[in-house]
């Protein structure tokens, strides 16, 4: 019937002045902040619970690309907790860095236990012991094996000494600390060895290097990962991506369920990653406990902090949606209309 | 509701969908948009649905400017207007019932009047008693009539249609396009791109016919 078709086009009429309210004023009323808050949350729990479900109906796919995630965040987090742990060795090790300090032969025990009260007040000093001669003869004949021989000498021919303690770590530090020792009365010599502290802060920093560009290296991989299992997302579901751009869909609305997919490959990535570290590092411990009571060390490997933890899972959940917005709006232009 | 005004549209690679071409649609009109392969239909309802944008001249489309529409404001424009395509494009992952749900949710209606909806717009091309079956199961006819209750389900107020009948028996094409014409009844503006010139003569409607993407007739087909 054609009876209907010709009405006058008033101006009125017209839709389009202001077109996001017209046609939906045909239908119950979404205007006002309430209703777009609650129409914004309903399409974001969909969202959500649809790429949940879509995750879970592929649960090897899924399984293994949260895997893949998993060893590239653990890997360098791993190697930055042992790096710490290591660190931390090492200040238990400074002790072992001391300067011994040896006075000239007139200096007496009096003037020895004053230098020595002395150097202990220092700032960059943690402990400073004097080793009076008789002492040092006395450790030397024991250490030596020389006892009697020694006893034969006319005189005692070691030197009083002070050794010193540093209370820092810093290799510049400790140079210019032994410096300033150095030239205090009375001091015929210090030695300082350096070698090990050097060695370690050496292989600190090379770790550190290394772990940052293996981080760099993996972070990139990981976006690759997410990306490339975003991109096959939307290519499966090219037809409805098309579909949604035709009836009035948003971008924001098209990207939402890929974004969601990407968060949540990044926390399940995250959450494995905390349970591989703290389960390897739980195995590791057990041989390094081992290895340490072997030298006399108490050491063991400290667990995953809290804190590490969460942000390893901020950090995932972050590179997830990334990755997945990279994917998303790379694509997305290409494959449908504007 | 449609004013074309000397709308030209050239492809990059330097085909030329429509030359210069001026009409106007009242609001509430049924139309037919003929003219043999190539003729520039599809250029056409792209044109309205700003998939592409006129390289010359004005579109209006209630009001607003598609020349210069906005990005932003496509999603919206789009929203006013519902489109049955030859290929219905419907989604084999899910039921009737949600292939139909889709507009509205992007609306982000609450469930029950989706229901609603979704229930009446199945209801008018009587469908309403597969809504909880996959397309698959359904012959062509049938997912034809699915992809209009998607087009209709938001209430438009244009409705395109580009070849809609082109897979479907002659018998077919008439069902679907009373349901076109029932759609019209109740107010909303029906344009309708096709080269099925016999079926378009039974129906006494307003016809414009394109040739090589010139307007070469305007006036009730016969
Ligand atoms: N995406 C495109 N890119 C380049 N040329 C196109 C494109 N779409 C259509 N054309 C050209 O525009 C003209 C009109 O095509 P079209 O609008 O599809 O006609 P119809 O739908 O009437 O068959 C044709 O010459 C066609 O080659
Ligand atoms: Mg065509």
């Amino acid at each position: 019937m054609s009876s209907a078709r010709v009405t006058p086009d008033q101006p009125g009429e017209r839709v389009g002045a202001t077109t996001k309210n017209q046609v939906q004023a045909t239908l119950s009323d979404t205007r006002g902040f309430r209703n777009q808050l609650r129409a914004w949350l309903e399409n974001h729990r969909a969202s959500c619970v649809d790429s949940t479900s879509r995750l879970v109906r592929q649960p090897l796919g899924s399984f293994f690309t949260c895997l893949v995630m998993a060893v590239a965040l653990s890997l360098p987090m791993g190697l930055a907790l042992l790096l710490e742990n290591v660190s931390q060795l090492g200040g238990s090790w400074q002790r072992a860095a001391q300067i011994s300090l040896f006075l000239e032969l007139d200096a007496g025990d009096t003037y020895g236990e004053l230098l020595r009260d002395k150097i202990a007040e220092h700032e960059h000093v943690a402990e400073a012991q004097w080793i009076s001669r008789e002492q040092a003869l006395t450790e030397f004949q024991e250490q030596s094996g020389l006892g009697e021989a020694l006893r034969e000498l006319p005189d005692n021919p070691l030197p009083g000494s002070i050794l010193v303690t540093p209370e820092v770590i810093d290799k510049d530090a400790l140079v210019a600390l032994l410096d300033e020792l150095k030239n205090m009365p009375k001091v015929q010599q210090a030695q300082l060895d350096l070698m090990w502290i050097e060695r370690l802060a050496a292989i600190l920093q090379m770790g550190e290097q290394f772990i940052f560009g293996l981080s760099v290296l993996l972070i990139a991989a990981l976006l690759l990962v997410v990306g490339n299992t975003i991109r096959l997302h939307i290519e499966n579901r090219r037809t409805e991506i098309e579909v949604i751009k035709l009836v009035g869909g948003t971008d924001g609305y098209v990207r939402r369920p890929f974004l969601y997919m990407g968060v949540l490959y990044g926390l399940v990535g995250g959450v494995m990653a905390w349970l591989l570290l703290a389960y390897g590092l739980n195995w590791l411990n057990d041989s390094v406990v081992q290895l340490a009571q072997l030298y006399g060390s108490e050491f063991s490997l400290s667990g995953v902090p809290i804190e590490d933890g969460f942000s390893l899972l901020l950090g995932a959940v972050l590179l997830g949606y990334i990755g997945a917005w990279l994917a998303v709006a790379r694509h997305l232009r290409e494959l449908s209309p504007r | 509701m449609i004013r074309f005004e000397q709308v030209a549209k050239r492809y990059p690679n330097g085909h030329v969908g429509l030359h210069e071409l001026s009409f106007r649609v009242r609001r509430g009109e049924f139309l037919f948009v003929t003219g043999h392969s190539g003729a520039g239909k599809s250029t056409m309802l792209r044109l309205l649905l700003a998939m592409e944008r006129p390289s010359a001249g004005k579109l209006l489309l209630a009001g607003q400017d598609l020349a210069t529409i906005t990005n932003s404001q496509i999603p919206f424009l789009r929203r006013q207007i519902g489109v049955v395509f030859q290929n219905h494009q419907l989604l084999f992952d899910r039921s009737v019932f949600a292939n139909v749900a889709l507009p509205l949710q992007i609306l982000g209606l609450p469930q029950d009047e989706i229901n609603q909806r979704v229930s009446l717009a199945l209801e008018r091309v009587s469908l309403k008693d597969k809504a909880l079956q996959a397309p698959t199961d359904l012959s062509t006819g049938q997912q034809q009539r699915v992809g209009i209750a998607r087009a209709i389900v938001h209430q438009p107020a244009l409705l395109l249609a580009d070849e809609p009948t082109g897979n479907l028996d002659p018998r077919l094409a008439a069902e679907i396009m009373s349901v076109f014409e029932d759609i019209n009844q109740l107010g909303t503006t029906v344009l309708i791109a096709s080269h099925d010139l016999a079926l378009i003569a039974r129906m006494r409607h307003r016809m414009l016919t394109l040739q090589r993407g010139r307007l070469i007739g305007d006036g009730e087909a016969v």
